[in-house]
């Protein structure tokens, strides 16, 4: 266990050094820089000025040396949209917005999801297994932009019982929080309804659950203790991957609500051709991934002790 | 059992990190005083009581009301007998919190000011009223000497910083020469260059910044040199606002960024500027200049502008730029004649959208091939069916209607709607029915979708009548405006827009200068505009010289010109004020320039005793 986790964190800074170079690599290729002029040119020495400012001037490799050498001490710049702050702030700023965004959303997600699941898969075929069916199959198709507008247009405008956005954290009211989490957390939820409902219907039939009710154990402790555990299993394939996307923020969800958080500069730091952002960003969702696939594997082992991990 | 521990330990770490993730989440927001929250306390409560019946709202409102009114408010005005009592003063806007937002001061940058409410924190030198006039700003009065190049400005001696001292001439050199600084570059520094001595040797790094033509004669005059007679100087000085000298030297550029630093001499301060969430201002109760607002408060909030219509219609802001309104908005607007009243068409900054071509290299050097396109552009079609009337009119030259020295009327046949024309010429150019003639990409710099629509209309049209292939391709930003200065230029074919920055016709034209954005060289052009620019002679005959120039300019198409834009502003039917009265040209509305560029709030504006009947919400 121990050699395999060494073995899969070397493979994890192997990651982040390609992704990094890959990175650095698209970033400068892409044409126009983060000074560009809008109207009329600067003098070429005011130009180089601005440029040597930022250590733009440099060759690429060293300029890419030079970020990884401050990056490796922990320092990843300032970035050119915020720079009366480092990096690192802005990210401490605006990530703990997103994480609670996305965490939220998380806990309303699995819950409900889990609970409309495992209902649908004991009342299967039955009307409430259709209704839950529907419902899920609209959540993960409807795209989360036409939602937050739905939403948006029924509760804010026509009975005006949440603002249409604001975050707690912006000093707005904690009934800002309502609606862009319920966005958010939809198409996850539909996801873990669906997969709940489909591994349990599953696990009903299997042998072992017979001999747990022939045993004569009770609908619901069957249900939670015996089909539940061994359904989990594959929502965890299913569900990992989605965490690193939630808690970092999603671009629309957090614009449209006004939700001070991470996601908007995923984009801005491109549009704006914002180069330390834009490597922080790609850095840190690289690592969250890294991680979460990491954890889910150890998961596994947790939920079925058959699995071994080994280098 | 030791499974449930593992279990239990999973669920202990995964809330930890949430509730850890929660506790952290309060940004590191600047410090709101304790009047801040008191009067939003009382603003909460008052739009509460109005939310009631309406009698009893009615009755609150006047309570409160006769309880402030002829009360003097604490940067010294009277608010007018009609007006919402003090606590309800305040200005609810939004910003697009997606743009780059790093400062709010002119000299910092004009591009990063995020299209927020900025450059209220000290006055220009000269402002503009609702008609356009040059009126007195932080200059009570200005002269020139006979030679026509120096002017002097009388600055207003009451004027004083937060911190106490009074702002002085060198408060005013120290910002002028920290734009022209090569090592600052600031992003605007074209619009001084040519005119303010010494300016473009300053940014070029080949004189040094004390040999700039801006200098102070003593504490309350300052000199300005030009490099040619400029008659519109006093125009342009309404980008003026002074950074305070001390302040800029010690904590550079960015110092209003963070209000512990923040310091003004204007009408408002910087209370709390929570980034990339809002801005909250207030009434400087120190301010001694002659712009003192009604508005008390002005918050500025950062959101999509795809959202401000549905904030909007939450009452939770007074004003949507016009700009923000998608076509689907303004078909709502226009079915509802409550919104309608409240929807406010305005010139704007008096933009053209035009196509572009690179003049000097094939196909586009034929100047009949130019003519030709001009020719093809069915702009009163485009108007009714993609544009809309309420969004702008047509456009056969460069300077729209309103605009010092338009002459559309006299233009219009130039560049007119005719087809027979268009396939005479093309034919005459070389390629009858477009034979021979190379595919051409038409480029967009970001466009919104009503002009890709407009462009991919066009493109029809030009393949259709001139059988040219036109590929429309829609560029990002950053790509289209480097592409445009590469020199040479990597545009062929373009469509751009260009709205003034000053309002006179040497502004506008100016653009079409050798050497500038387009790749288009005319000397007697140049000579023209240069000539009448610096004319301080009888000013209708300068008017006439720039428009010999700009017939000269449509006359050899370089650019074909398509449709002036009209934005029609919404806002509360609340918002009242002398400045929103109708102009010379008819206009009521929160017009430009307020009292500096991106401003939309107006000395005279404030919230009238109407706000009761909405329930406005006013945040903390």
């Amino acid at each position: 266990m121990v050699r395999y986790l060494i073995g899969r964190i070397i493979g994890l800074i192997i990651v982040l050094l390609i992704v990094s170079i890959l990175a650095f690599l698209l970033m400068h290729s892409v044409p126009g820089g983060p000074f560009d002029e809008e109207k009329s040119p600067l003098p070429p020495a005011a130009k180089a000025n601005i440029l040597a400012k930022y250590g733009l001037d440099k060759p690429l490799h060293e300029q890419y040396l030079l970020y990884m050498a401050n990056a490796i001490r922990g320092d990843f710049g300032i970035s050119f949209q915020s720079p009366t702050e480092t990096v690192i702030d802005l990210i401490a700023r605006a990530w703990p917005v997103s994480i609670q965004l996305g965490g939220l959303a998380i806990l309303l997600a699995f819950s409900t999801g889990l609970i409309c699941g495992i209902v649908a898969a004991v009342k299967q075929n039955t009307w409430i297994d259709y209704v839950v069916t529907f419902i899920s199959t609209l959540g993960i198709t409807v795209p989360s932009f036409v939602i937050a507008i739905w939403l948006l247009l029924i509760f804010s405008v026509q009975l005006g019982w949440f603002p249409t956005g604001g975050w707690p954290a912006g000093g707005e009211d904690w009934n800002t929080m309502v609606l862009p989490v319920i966005t958010l957390a939809l198409g996850p939820s539909a996801l873990v309804a669906r997969y709940t409902r489909s591994s349990m219907v599953e696990v009903i039939r299997s042998e072992y659950i017979r001999t747990a009710r022939a045993k004569g154990l009770s609908t619901n402790l069957v249900i939670m203790r015996h089909a539940l555990k061994n359904a989990l299993i594959p929502l965890i394939t299913i569900l990992a991957p989605q965490i690193p996307n939630l808690i970092t923020g999603t671009i629309f969800v957090e614009v449209i609500f006004r939700v001070p958080g991470l996601g908007k500069f995923f984009v801005s730091s491109i549009y704006l051709r914002d180069y330390p952002m834009i490597m922080a960003t790609m850095l840190l969702v690289a690592f969250l991934w890294s991680i979460t696939y990491l954890l889910s594997d150890i998961l596994y082992t947790v939920v079925d002790p058959r699995i071994r991990l080994q280098a | 059992m030791s499974r449930k521990r593992t279990w239990f330990v999973v669920i202990l770490l995964i809330s930890s990190i949430l509730l850890q993730a929660c506790g952290d989440s309060t940004p590191t927001t600047a410090s709101t005083s304790a009047t801040t929250a008191a009067s939003g306390a009382a603003a909460t409560t008052a739009a509460g009581g109005a939310a009631a019946t309406t009698a009893a709202g009615g009755a609150a409102t006047t309570a409160a009301a006769a309880a402030s009114s002829g009360a003097t408010l604490p940067n010294g005005v009277t608010l007018p007998a009609d007006a919402a009592p003090a606590d309800q003063q305040v200005y609810l806007y939004h910003y697009d919190s997606t743009s780059d937002f790093t400062t709010i001061d002119f000299f910092e940058s004009v591009y990063k000011r995020g299209g927020a409410i900025s450059d209220i924190l000290s006055d220009s030198l000269v402002r503009l009223d609702k008609n356009f006039k040059v009126q007195p700003g932080a200059a009570t009065k200005w002269s020139v000497d006979s030679t026509g190049l120096v002017w002097t400005f009388q600055l207003d001696p009451k004027l004083v910083w937060t911190d106490g001292t009074p702002v002085t001439a060198d408060d005013y050199v120290a910002t002028f020469r920290y734009g022209a600084d090569p090592k600052h570059a600031w992003d605007f520094t074209w619009f001084f260059g040519g005119v303010i001595k010494n300016w473009d040797e300053a940014v070029a790094g080949k004189v040094a910044l004390d040999q700039l033509g801006v200098t102070a004669v003593d504490a309350n005059t300052l000199s300005v040199t030009t490099v040619s007679p400029a008659p519109y100087l006093p125009a342009m000085m309404l980008y003026s606002n002074p950074f305070q000298k001390k302040s800029l030297e010690a904590k550079g550029g960015l110092y209003n960024s963070n209000p512990a630093t923040s310091v003004s001499s204007g009408p408002f301060v910087l209370k709390e500027w929570t980034k990339g969430t809002r801005l909250v201002y207030e009434a400087n109760p120190k301010y001694g200049g002659t712009n003192k607002p009604f508005i008390q408060k002005i918050i500025v909030i950062g959101a999509a502008p795809s959202t401000d219509f549905a904030s909007y219609q939450a009452n939770e802001i007074d004003f949507v730029v016009g700009s923000n309104l998608s076509p689907a908005d303004n078909q709502i607007i226009l079915s509802d004649p409550k919104l309608q009243k409240e929807s406010h068409p305005q010139p704007n900054d008096f933009r053209t959208d035009y196509f572009f071509f690179d003049t000097k290299n094939p196909p586009f050097n034929n100047i009949k091939v130019r003519q030709a396109i001009s020719h093809v552009v069915d702009r009163d079609a485009l108007i009714q069916q993609i544009i809309k009337p309420t969004q702008g009119i047509p456009a056969y030259s460069f300077l729209m209607p309103g605009f010092p020295a338009s002459n559309s009327a006299g233009l219009k046949s130039i560049q007119n709607y005719d087809l027979a024309v268009a396939k005479r010429l093309m034919a005459e150019a070389g390629f009858p029915d477009g034979k021979g003639f190379p595919k051409v990409t038409l480029w967009l710099r970001n466009e919104a979708p009503v002009r890709q629509a407009v462009a991919q209309a066009i493109a029809a049209s030009i393949k259709q009548n001139l059988g040219i292939e036109v590929e429309v391709s829609n560029k990002e930003n950053k790509t289209f405006t480097d592409a445009m200065n590469a020199k040479p230029t990597q545009i062929t074919f373009g469509m751009v827009s260009y709205g003034m920055d000053f309002l006179d016709p040497y502004n506008m034209l100016s653009v079409w200068l050798g050497g500038g954005r387009h790749n288009w060289n005319n000397d007697t052009f140049d000579g023209m505009v240069k000539k009448a620019a610096s004319f301080t002679g009888d000013p209708a005959q300068r008017v006439q010289m720039f428009q010999e120039a700009e017939k000269l300019l449509v006359t050899e198409v370089p650019g074909v010109f398509i449709y002036h834009r009209y934005q029609s502003d919404l806002y509360k039917p609340y918002l009242k004020g002398t400045e929103l009265e109708a102009d010379a040209n008819g206009v009521a509305a929160i017009h430009w320039p307020g009292y500096s560029t991106y401003n939309n709030v107006i000395g005279s504006m404030y919230i009238s005793k109407d706000v009761a009947s909405f329930n406005r919400k006013i945040p903390k």
